[in-house]
């Protein structure tokens, strides 16, 4: 039992580390009012770009900067479209999934199938990691989890905390507010998705790079989608995104171990759990009163200021 | 002495805050404002009034920074300004209170006047906005909660927010645009207070108001605004009476009713019983209780936003109310739109491509809708030709000018009237015994408001029963059999059925 | 900088302004698509060879396209008839699934005898519907936005389908994850050309059927006033509520009639690709169609053959077939940015005219 709680436990950071910088990221861009459907696409771009550049020869690092650069780059004509054209955000964020996993599938063919040696565990003693239960989990992980909890502080703080922040939910809560007070909406959406791009890139990096370290078609397998969700589980709030990443990454990573143990377990009905726990969360909300809801009062609309 | 009546005394010999003079502005063809002047001092309480359209947003919009005066000169403090931009006007220390307040909901108070302050001047970080706030709690005694979200407190806290704001951003000059308008009773005099206080402590206040009570216990001076002009400017309110206020205001001249058959007066149409109707738990309409006869006008006279909409919408069934409605002398027990319509009752609501048309169907469809609507067009398949030619009869009949093609063309590509017109054409059909007419005729030209009156007036003529609501009293005193007024979601009614336009002025003003 | 420019309602937004629009939009993604192959090293003289006649002028070609055409003319009905109520159906695939699901459901368990064949297809119709059902109450009841809702119940249905294919449906005599061949009372019938099959007069009829009710009954009316101003509707009288569910739940049924045609006329059993790219598929052709029921066939067929041809240039020029989807995507977000130019008109005042 401990032996199957420790490889739990310890296969967990991996499961949760992508779900959270996706779900972070999304977060950025919906807490500025954009509603960004494309992250599976964003995310396909990420794994694949962070696999070939480590396959070409350049270090995880320069492979994990790559991975973010591109997810930039594959969101700037969203970003023109939805911004500054104010075209629907559903449509353009379904438009920037197909591009990205195509672009991924177009680019990375002679990548695919090819293992490699990328991100490594961090190298604690020994001793650390072979404590029970915890040992694995805590020190053999490598930096790029350390790093997504990192952010997810600095986000919360960041959003909550800074002048900046504050604009930035005025934005998607309030655009017509914003304006009135001086903030340029379209600027601090346009940084917002570029943030929040970036962060989906690494997030789709860190799933060929750090945890699989081999590049296949597909690998992102709805991880996009759940980290929609997980955002709204979350109420967009950075810390409890943390909370949903581990509890929807915790039930991911409990389905290898279960079969590892040769059980009989509706392996589908558990992968279904994180997608029917966000309706239930959205049912409960909807029940209760407005306030209750944190959810940006303004997001995947297009402001259009009355032109004086 | 009282401590009031020593402000009083020392506000007339003040500094000049302000010195608005010649200010004109011009939206294409109309003149909103036209030569106005307007002197407000340092300490005093100047209450400005107005009917809606007099042109007293303009005056304030031009001041905030909002719109560019066409003529005119403005100097704050003495000083010749240029306020172009909402943040020249922040600068210049005028700070405005909107009747529709400018706070992100879910914000608190503070994050929301932290959001105002830090883009207003650079370098205002928190600790310097907390430390003003402090400051200006102390100085003002304000009393609200500023770390909740906005939206869970009163409208009464949330204007107080934004006060407290305006003067966290250094306003010397505070405009309040009708602020007492959707405050309760104890409310509206703490208000008040606050505002004597504010102008004891050195403040310029600008009032706008529509209530005549108010200007007389909290006013220094009053200025009133008629169709742009500034027809009473900086009288002491000492020397004015409530009646000369209202002449300034409404006007004098008489109405010529319109001529119309004579109108015997037929059985009760519509008859609403102690009406009420509750918006998130707070009372819009309040037990509202008035009868339409056949071939009657009752005009329901008001200031805009006193429950004039929920009430029409509730006779008609679309919100819930409380309270009864009989329709023919029986009540009416189906809450549904189209069992009422089905018994004659039709709308024209104020906000015509809002909440009457479809913008984007075609002309035709949105004339021909609520015949499909009964199925008069065909109970399951409707052809595009019948729909055409229904339409057709419409269009000629009503003059609607634009129909392209047969009315094919989306309708909002039509004009306003045209839009109207066609409203009317739809809902003023034969069948058409119970009209609630809401601002028929808001936005249009004087032919067109003709032609609105004219076809209401028809209505009657056929034995149909209107329910005119308007805040025009023009139209009202025009047109209508009986008069009402609505005030705060109350009806208001003197003995006369036509009461004179005196005693509107003072019912809509709140002062009976 | 991005303050300077603004946008203004145009007063003018003819229908003529959007058709114009649309044109340009077209002519741009056809630009960008064909840039796009070429970069991905299709031969530039081979493109009207491989885009054209390939998939529209020869007879398998011809075939191949119609068979693809299909379900995505009812995956787009699906996508047309729900957007027609501002109701983003971004599940789609969700729905196809179910009526899969439900119609191989009758097929393997060998329900309803003679009728069968019918019956899978209106157990597939009824499987969308009911998948759709979920969302549509949430949104209408509760006011839960529909976007989220009908995205992540796509993704429980394709978890569902595999627990089918790798548990009770599972063909047990070979080790990839389909159901057993169905029965040949089970498959829709073949025309002889190609792979086409009864499915295609199907989705034909389905279309001119949902056309009418659009265009030409007083449920369309309703429904398009319902669509375009609920309140205005209301003040009508009409059941506006009533009016969107059924609208919304035949669209799911649009899209698990979908799902039931691939399997009973093209697939003839169930596997896990039956839904691949039908969500977008729908909604591209949807938005291309300008959700309107007669142009989807006709987008339909230009989409499919899009597809087919991508099948061909994987074949002989090694091009990925991500391309496909790129040039979906382009296509799809060039439209949704240009129609924004048909309602505004976008200005850039100089430093000065503040």
């Amino acid at each position: 039992m401990i032996e199957f709680l420790t490889a739990w436990l310890g296969s967990l950071p991996g499961f949760m580390t992508p779900l959270l910088l996706a779900s972070l990221g999304l977060l950025f861009c919906e807490r500025a009012g954009v509603l960004n459907l494309g992250v599976e696409g964003v995310m396909a771009l990420g794994a694949m770009t962070g696999a070939v550049v480590v396959l070409a020869g350049y270090g995880t690092w320069t492979a994990l900067a790559a991975a973010t650069l591109a997810a930039i780059a594959v969101s700037i004509p969203f970003m023109l479209a939805v911004i500054v054209f104010r075209a629907p955000q559903i449509p353009a964020g379904l438009a920037l999934v197909a591009i990205g996993l195509g672009l991924s599938e177009a680019l990375g063919r002679d990548a695919a199938h090819k293992p490699f040696s990328g991100l490594q565990a961090l190298p604690w003693p020994d001793t650390l990691v072979e404590l029970p239960l915890v040992g694995r989990m805590l020190f053999e992980q490598d930096a790029i989890v350390i790093l997504a909890l990192i952010i997810a502080v600095i986000a919360a703080r960041g959003l909550f905390r800074t002048p900046q922040g504050l604009r930035l939910r005025a934005v998607g809560e309030d655009p017509a507010t914003a304006d009135a007070a001086g903030v340029d909406v379209q600027l601090y959406q346009i940084v917002a998705v570029v943030i929040g791009s970036a962060l989906i890139g690494l997030a789709g990096a860190y799933l060929s790079v750090g945890g699989s370290q081999i590049w296949t078609e597909g690998m992102v397998a709805g991880r996009g989608w759940i980290s929609l969700a997980l955002v709204v589980f979350a109420q967009w709030m950075p810390i409890r995104a943390i909370l949903g990443a581990i509890l929807f990454g915790g039930a991911e990573a409990l389905i290898p171990r279960l079969q590892a143990l040769g059980l009989e377990v509706p392996v589908y009905f558990l992968s279904m759990t994180p997608y029917l726990l966000t309706i239930g969360v959205l049912l409960i909300l909807s029940l209760g009163t407005r306030t209750a809801q944190s959810e940006p009062g303004f997001l995947g609309r297009a402001y259009i200021r009355q032109d004086r | 002495m009282t401590d009031v009546e020593t402000a009083r005394a020392a506000s007339a010999d003040a500094a000049p805050a302000l010195d608005v003079r010649g200010v004109s502005k011009r939206f294409g063809e109309a003149t909103v404002l036209d030569g106005v002047d307007f002197d407000l001092r340092k300490g005093e309480v100047h209450a400005l009034l107005g009917e809606n359209g007099a042109g007293k947003s303009t005056l304030m919009n031009i001041l905030t920074g909002i719109y560019a005066a066409d003529e005119g000169q403005i100097a704050v403090c003495g000083a010749p300004a240029r306020i172009r931009s909402p943040s020249d006007a922040v600068a210049l220390g005028i700070g405005m209170v909107h009747q529709h307040f400018k706070l992100v909901m879910p914000f608190t108070g503070r994050e929301n006047i932290r959001l105002a302050a830090g883009t207003a001047r650079a370098g205002c970080d928190w600790v310097t906005v907390d430390a003003r706030i402090a400051e200006v709690l102390r100085l003002t005694g304000l009393d609200v909660d500023l770390d909740v979200s906005v939206s869970a407190l009163s409208v009464a806290e949330r204007q107080r927010i934004e006060i407290l704001k305006a003067l966290t951003l250094g306003a010397e000059i505070l405009i309040l645009d009708e602020p007492t308008a959707v405050l309760t009773d104890q409310e509206a005099e703490r208000l008040l207070g606050l505002m004597r206080d504010l102008a004891s402590a050195g403040h310029a206040i600008v009032f706008i108001t529509h209530k005549l009570r108010e200007v007389m216990t909290a006013g220094d001076r009053v200025s009133t605004l008629r169709q742009g002009r500034m027809v009473m400017r900086g009288r002491a309110v000492t020397e004015v009476t409530s009646q000369a206020l209202s002449v300034a205001m409404i006007g004098e001249q008489e109405t010529t009713p319109i001529a119309r058959g004579a109108s015997a007066l037929g059985a009760p149409l519509l008859q609403v019983q102690d009406l009420s109707v509750r918006n998130e738990g707070v009372g819009v309409v309040d037990g509202v209780t008035l009868t339409v006869h056949s071939g009657e006008i009752v005009g329901l006279a008001g200031v805009g936003g006193n429950g004039q909409r929920e009430l029409a919408e509730a006779v008609l069934g679309l919100i819930p109310s409380t309270g009864s409605i009989a329709l023919h002398g029986s009540a009416l027990t189906d809450g549904s739109v189209s069992d009422r319509r089905a018994q004659g009752m039709r709308y024209v609501p104020a906000d015509r491509t809002g909440h009457a048309l479809s913008p984007n169907s075609s002309l035709a469809e949105n004339l021909a809708a609520a015949a499909v609507r009964t199925g008069r067009l065909g109970h399951t398949f409707i052809s595009i030709r019948t729909i055409l030619g229904f339409a057709k009869s419409l269009i000629n009949a009503f003059g609607i000018a634009g129909a392209i093609a047969g009315g094919r063309r989306p309708v909002r590509l039509l004009s306003g009237g045209n839009a109207q017109k066609s409203v009317l054409a739809r809902e003023l059909d034969d069948a058409a015994r119970l009209i609630i007419a809401h601002s028929p005729t808001r936005g249009l030209d004087v032919a067109a408001c003709r032609f609105v009156h004219d076809r209401l007036i028809e209505a009657t003529a056929r034995g149909a029963g209107v329910l005119l609501i308007s805040e025009d009293l023009e139209e009202i005193l025009a047109l209508s059999d009986h008069i009402h007024v609505i005030s705060r979601g109350r009806l208001a009614t003197t003995e006369n059925a036509k009461p004179g336009r005196e005693d509107i002025g003072a019912l809509m003003l709140g002062h009976a | 900088m991005l303050e300077r420019i603004t946008l203004e309602r145009r007063a003018d937004a003819s229908a003529l302004r959007s058709a114009a629009t649309y044109g340009v939009a077209l002519v741009v993604a056809v630009a960008l698509s064909l840039g796009v192959m070429i970069w991905a090293g299709v031969p530039t003289g081979a493109l009207f060879e491989e885009l054209i006649v390939q998939v529209f002028l020869t007879p398998a070609g011809l075939a191949r396209t119609l068979t693809q055409a299909t379900p995505m003319m009812l995956a787009a009905l699906a996508a047309a008839l729900c957007l027609r109520l501002k109701f983003w159906n971004i599940g789609i695939e969700g729905q196809l699934l179910m009526g899969a699901i439900f119609a191989t459901t009758v097929a393997l368990y060998d329900i309803g005898g003679p009728i069968r064949l019918p019956l899978m297809l209106a157990a597939s119709a009824l499987g969308g519907a009911l998948w759709i059902a979920a969302p549509a109450l949430l949104r209408l009841r509760f006011g839960v936005s529909e976007v989220i809702v009908t995205l992540l119940l796509s993704n429980v249905a394709f978890l569902f389908l595999q627990h089918l294919l790798f548990g009770p449906f599972g063909d047990t005599s070979h080790n990839f994850p389909t159901s057993p061949v169905f029965d040949e009372m089970e498959k829709l019938v073949r025309f002889g050309f190609g792979d086409t099959h009864a499915g295609l007069i199907l989705a034909v009829i389905a279309v001119l059927a949902i056309a009418v009710l659009v265009h030409r009954t007083r449920f369309g009316f309703a429904a398009r006033f319902a669509g375009d101003n609920p309140r205005a509707a209301d003040a009508l009288g009409f059941e506006t509520r009533r009016v969107m569910l059924i609208s919304i739940l035949l669209g799911g049924a649009m899209a698990g009639l979908a799902g039931g045609v691939i399997v009973s006329g093209t697939e003839h059993r169930l596997t896990q690709a039956v839904g691949l790219n039908m969500t977008f598929n729908g909604i591209v052709i949807a938005a291309l169609a300008g959700n309107l029921p007669l142009m989807i066939p006709v987008v339909s067929f230009f989409i499919a053959g899009l597809s087919v041809a991508s099948a061909s240039l994987k074949v002989f020029y090694g091009v990925s077939e991500g391309i496909v989807l790129i040039i979906q995507g382009i296509i799809l977000l060039t439209l949704v940015t240009f129609q924004f130019t048909a309602t505004y008109r976008v200005t850039i005042r100089g430093p000065e005219a503040a």
